[in-house]
């Protein structure tokens, strides 16, 4: 009985998991410039992978696997926010439109002679 | 029907649908069109393979499997740092050469 409990409670946690996931993707082809598709995909992920860990963590077999999914969570929480910071300056470098798109105000320092 | 046939069958539920998302997100680094685009696509394929590796360690019933995921965790995120810092560095790099010679022209 306990061994259902625990499989109908890791399978909503996958089926929340991947639904997010899925939610990732179609947003990463809905929209229309990369920043907005950053977004969606950051957000997605991050959820997506918390969700999905959780249910994997209440099936594991021992302790230390269970310990090792959530510090697989702890990494990726770090990890996935410095990789979306870096990720949306690499584009706002690179992108010499980028403050027609937007509406600012051009910055001084970022100025390309003409 | 016990209980392993059903976390089996949910466990190969879960990496099929994982397949088809990683095919899409491929699809879109194909075909993006700015290179931070493709950069996105290929973090979310390590983000999507991380919870393979994890629902195939438990599908094996091998923890150890669960470190090689921590691992790919690791160099995915290295991957996305040194790719936009050299990216970021090249486009630079250029800009300050293409100013230097307009500067001398």
């Amino acid at each position: 009985m306990l061994d259902w409990i625990r499989f109908i409670i890791t399978a909503l946690f996958l089926i929340g998991g991947l639904s997010m996931l899925v939610t990732a993707v179609i947003g990463v082809y809905k929209f229309d410039y990369v920043l907005n598709r950053m977004h969606a995909a950051g957000m997605g992920d991050t959820l997506g992978l918390l969700f999905c860990l959780i249910g994997l963590t209440v099936s594991a077999p021992d302790i230390w696997t269970a310990l090792k999914l959530l510090l697989i969570i702890c990494l990726l929480w770090v990890a996935s926010p410095v990789s979306s910071h870096l990720i949306a300056r690499l584009e706002v470098t690179t992108n010499p439109d980028w403050y027609q798109l937007t509406g600012a105000e051009k910055d001084e320092d970022q100025e390309v002679e003409a | 029907m016990s209980v392993w046939d059903a976390y089996s069958a949910l466990y190969i539920a879960v990496l099929c649908v994982q397949t088809v998302l990683i095919i899409a997100c491929f699809i879109r680094a194909v075909k993006g069109p700015s290179i931070a685009d493709r950069i996105v696509s290929i973090n979310m394929i390590g983000t999507q393979i991380i919870i393979m590796i994890c629902v195939v360690a438990l599908m094996l019933g091998q923890g150890y499997l669960t470190d090689v995921s921590l691992i790919y965790a690791m160099i995915s995120f290295l991957a996305v740092v040194v790719l936009c810092k050299v990216y970021m560095g090249v486009y630079l790099e250029r800009r300050a050469q293409q100013e230097e010679a307009q500067r001398h022209a």
